[in-house]
């Protein structure tokens, strides 16, 4: 029993650091950082891409990315890259700084519908840290409710039971927020609802066809939302809620 | 102006010197019985001429020859004309068509041939004494005494034709046709067409006579006014009379019966003032069922459309032209409707005009000039532009329809950051342009392979299994110490061999070291301490007795018992007595182990 306790522990420290093993993406992303600064950002472009080939993402990884195609005057490209650097990291500013900056240059306004204020504010506390920082806050908080249920059920003096018992129940209220926040994270990580317009001009028809009606016309770097593909076709729809249909290969996904 | 047109006539006949022209006039219309002249004219002198063959005509005298030649000296320049004429008098016989072959003259070896005629014969009233001169000038038989009748001097408005659709050219003509003298004219009231866009196609500054068959009448007729009308309105439209005055020169007779005044006329000018009929034009509407396209374009078309050019970068001017030709009302078709990419910058369409005015109604064409700025590169498509128009000979609307046409817009070098900033002012205002997005992350990546998340992990369901396990583990152990410390006899029991253990091996170690008060103190101590655990009696109830008691109520043996106190009783005695008994703590340590040992066995 004992034994087999510490062997798990043993595997969650190993597997820890096996993350930031791999000296070679270590090499190339420094090599890559080097390029930027220097101004070469082609090359920075190509070693970044060949973390990215690799496998190996990280929000700081598409965030270099979507700079170097800032600096390339790849607007659509770097939208899309910030956009998927927030996807891992919803909270980090920088990336919302430059996503701005890199939006202030695509052509289309389209209003956003307000959302509901508590909404706001539950997401903006569930995008304050990553999934995987949820994950790890909920562990502890798991941990404390596991200590407070003890020194409920094992305490001596009444008034030290009944506290515990309270902050037991809290504790585990704030575990299992933070559970959902981060399953909620990566479901949103992981979907592919999203998607950023990739050609100059997109045209929005009506049908899912070349004869269906002109509805409106995106252009570079425009969000959007897939919501069905039919062939060649996908049913988009924008965040101000119009709907139309444009062709796959005019968009990427986030 | 005389002198002018002196100058060109100069410049002409210089010309025809040399190139040896022979022509031939001769009136088209004449009356039955009229007398007439065909005159043949070269330019040069002729060595041989060949007179026509006529038929339905009689030769009365010719051809006779006459020759007249002229030099100019104009600034130096020596000019000379000349010019040899053969005439012919002939009287046409019937009715009908008379046609004259043509004649040939040979000048300098060479054989020159007039164009052959054929000349109108109507039955007319004159008298055959008239001798037409073949200009059709004004003839000089003038009426008598003064009466002139409508039938000698009128107006006519004809038009090409009476029923038209909404849009249809017409050609409206107006002419006057006389038979007597005409002096002058006053008071023209030229016709208003109401309900018609008109414009005048022909205002001749002088009037010309030709003759004319009207109603086989010969008149000398003039095209006064030629106007092209487009009807605007349907239904019956009407167009208001014209008039005019003309003064016509009448002959009077002296009165006289003397030969002399038969042989000097004397002429009187009269006014006449002559009007058209007023005349109605029925204008049906177009037929329903006009395509979306039509733009109002009644007549034969066609189009061209074109880009001024197949690439262009972005933010270059480029235009697009359609170009509509042909004949009918093509000044008043509409700019054609045409679909440039929403994502283009259009401007006022350009219309450029050029007509030409024939006879039968308008021709040319209309240029439409579709000027753009496109603000985005990539391949832009533009739909076919299509313009219907109403065919009047077809009777039905026929749709042009260009081809598609693709325009490569390409990213421009050097003005795009200027022209993104253009096109966003209208979106929001420009906020950070001169900030630039934040540098890069240049501490460690924290790569991760992709689409891997703790909390969807193996490792993060261990740690929660762990965590469950643990709290489980706790739990248990700490139930367990809570029954423990529930039966306290049961713990001190346990413990008492335990504490009396370590308390001897603490007095082995003073035993060691010679120690006497320590030794018999841990030694009292760990038989007491024993006892006290064993039964359960704490230390103020140690009373000698009390402990025989117990220890025999627990079934322990006197012997034992005995050993017991006496070594307890020895202790004691030790201790308070300071006594030196240095053989026997050896033995002393010995027995209370083993009635330790013997004791831990039994209770």
């Amino acid at each position: 029993m004992r034994n087999s306790i510490y062997t798990l522990i043993a595997i969650l420290l190993c597997s820890l650091s096996v993350q930031a093993q791999d000296s070679d993406y270590t090499e190339l992303w420094n090599r890559a950082n080097n390029h930027y600064s220097l101004g070469e950002y082609q090359q920075a472009l190509s070693d970044y891409k060949e973390i990215e080939e690799g496998g190996m993402v990280s929000y700081k990884l598409y965030y270099n990315i979507a700079n170097t195609y800032y600096k390339l005057k790849e607007d659509g490209l770097s939208i899309l890259y910030y956009e998927r650097a927030l996807k891992l990291n919803p909270s980090d500013k920088d990336t919302k700084n430059n996503l701005e900056i890199a939006r202030l240059k695509t052509l289309d306004k389209i209003e956003v519908i307000p959302d509901f204020i508590l909404t706001v504010w539950i997401g903006k506390l569930k995008n304050s840290l990553s999934c995987n920082a949820w994950a790890k806050v909920s562990i502890g908080l798991l941990v404390a409710v596991a200590f407070f249920l003890l020194l409920y059920r094992h305490a001596a003096g009444i008034v030290l039971r009944k506290s515990s018992f309270v902050l037991g129940c809290i504790m585990l209220f704030f575990a299992i927020c933070a559970l959902i926040f981060s399953f909620n994270l990566r479901g949103k990580a992981v979907n592919e609802d999203y998607a950023i317009v990739m050609v100059p001009v997109c045209n929005v028809k009506s049908a899912p066809n070349v004869t269906g009606n002109n509805l409106f016309i995106l252009h570079e770097g425009t969000k959007i939302e897939v919501l069905e593909q039919i062939e060649t076709w996908s049913r988009v729809e924008l965040s101000d809620g119009r709907q139309g249909w444009a062709q796959s290969s005019d968009f990427e996904i986030i | 102006m005389i002198r002018l047109s002196a100058l060109v006539f100069l410049a002409l006949s210089t010309i025809t010197a040399y190139a040896q022209n022979f022509t031939v006039d001769a009136p088209n219309v004449v009356e039955k019985d009229e007398i007439f002249r065909i005159v043949y004219t070269a330019d040069a002198e002729v060595e041989e001429f060949t007179a026509p063959e006529l038929s339905g005509l009689e030769l009365l005298a010719g051809p006779m020859p006459s020759r007249m030649s002229s030099t100019n000296i104009v600034n130096g320049v020596r000019t000379d004309v000349f010019e040899i004429n053969y005439t012919i008098m002939v009287r046409a016989r019937q009715t009908g068509v008379a046609t004259v072959s043509p004649a040939s003259v040979k000048i300098d070896g060479k054989q020159y041939t007039s164009k052959a005629l054929s000349i109108e014969v109507v039955a007319g009233n004159s008298s055959g004494s008239s001798s037409g001169n073949g200009n059709g000038a004004q003839e000089s038989n003038a009426p008598e005494n003064g009466e002139v009748s409508s039938e000698d001097i009128f107006l006519k408005l004809s038009f090409s034709k009476t029923k038209v659709v909404r849009g249809e050219p017409i050609v409206a003509t107006l002419k006057l046709y006389t038979r007597v003298p005409i002096a002058g004219f006053e008071d023209v009231k030229f016709p208003v067409f109401n309900g018609f866009w008109s414009q005048e196609l022909e205002t001749p500054q002088n009037i010309n006579f030709v003759r004319e068959n009207y109603n086989n009448q010969v008149y000398s007729s003039a095209v006064l006014r030629r106007y092209i009308l487009l009807p605007q309105q349907t239904g019956d439209l009407t167009v208001d009379p014209s008039y005019m005055v003309c003064q016509i020169q009448i002959r009077t007779s002296g009165g006289g019966l003397s030969m002399f005044d038969s042989f000097f006329d004397t002429y009187q000018t009269v006014r006449k003032r002559l009007s058209t009929p007023s005349a109605t034009i029925k204008v049906n509407p177009l037929p329903s069922g006009a395509p979306a396209s039509f733009g109002g374009g009644v007549g034969d078309f066609t189009m061209e459309v074109n880009l001024s050019a197949d690439s262009i970068r972005a933010h270059e001017a480029a235009s697009l032209t359609v170009e509509i030709n042909g004949s009918g009302n093509i000044n008043l078709i509409e700019t054609p409707f045409v679909e440039l990419p929403q994502d283009f910058e259009k401007y006022d369409v350009k219309t450029d005009n050029s007509f030409s005015n024939g006879t039968s109604g308008l021709s040319g064409k209309k240029v439409f000039e579709f000027p753009f700025i496109p603000r985005s590169e990539g391949l832009f498509v533009i739909p076919p532009v299509k313009y219907s128009y109403y065919s009047i000979r077809q009777g039905r609307y026929i749709t042009l329809e260009s081809d598609t046409l693709k325009l490569k817009v390409l990213p421009n070098s050097n003005a795009s950051s200027s022209a993104q900033v253009v096109s966003g002012v209208n979106k929001q205002s420009v906020v950070n342009l001169g900030s630039d997005i934040r540098y890069i992350f240049t501490s460690s990546a924290d790569l991760a392979r992709k689409g891997r998340f703790l909390i969807a992990s193996w490792y993060f369901a261990a740690a929660v299994i762990l965590i469950a396990l643990l709290f489980l583990v706790a739990d248990k152990v700490l139930k367990e110490r809570e029954k423990l410390r529930g039966d306290v006899r049961r713990t001190r029991n346990r413990r008492a061999n335990k504490v009396a253990r370590n308390r001897l091996k603490l007095a082995q170690s003073y035993l060691a070291k010679g120690l006497q008060a320590p030794f018999y103190e841990e030694l009292h101590k760990a038989l007491l301490g024993y006892v006290s655990d064993k039964l359960s009696i704490q230390f103020a109830e140690m009373q000698r007795d009390a402990i025989i008691e117990l220890l025999e109520s627990r079934g322990i043996q006197a012997q034992e018992r005995d050993e017991l106190i006496s070594l307890i009783d020895e202790c004691e005695m030790a201790r308070y007595s300071q006594q030196q008994s240095d053989g026997a703590m050896d033995g002393q340590y010995k027995r209370a182990i083993d009635i330790i040992s013997t004791l831990e066995n039994k209770l």
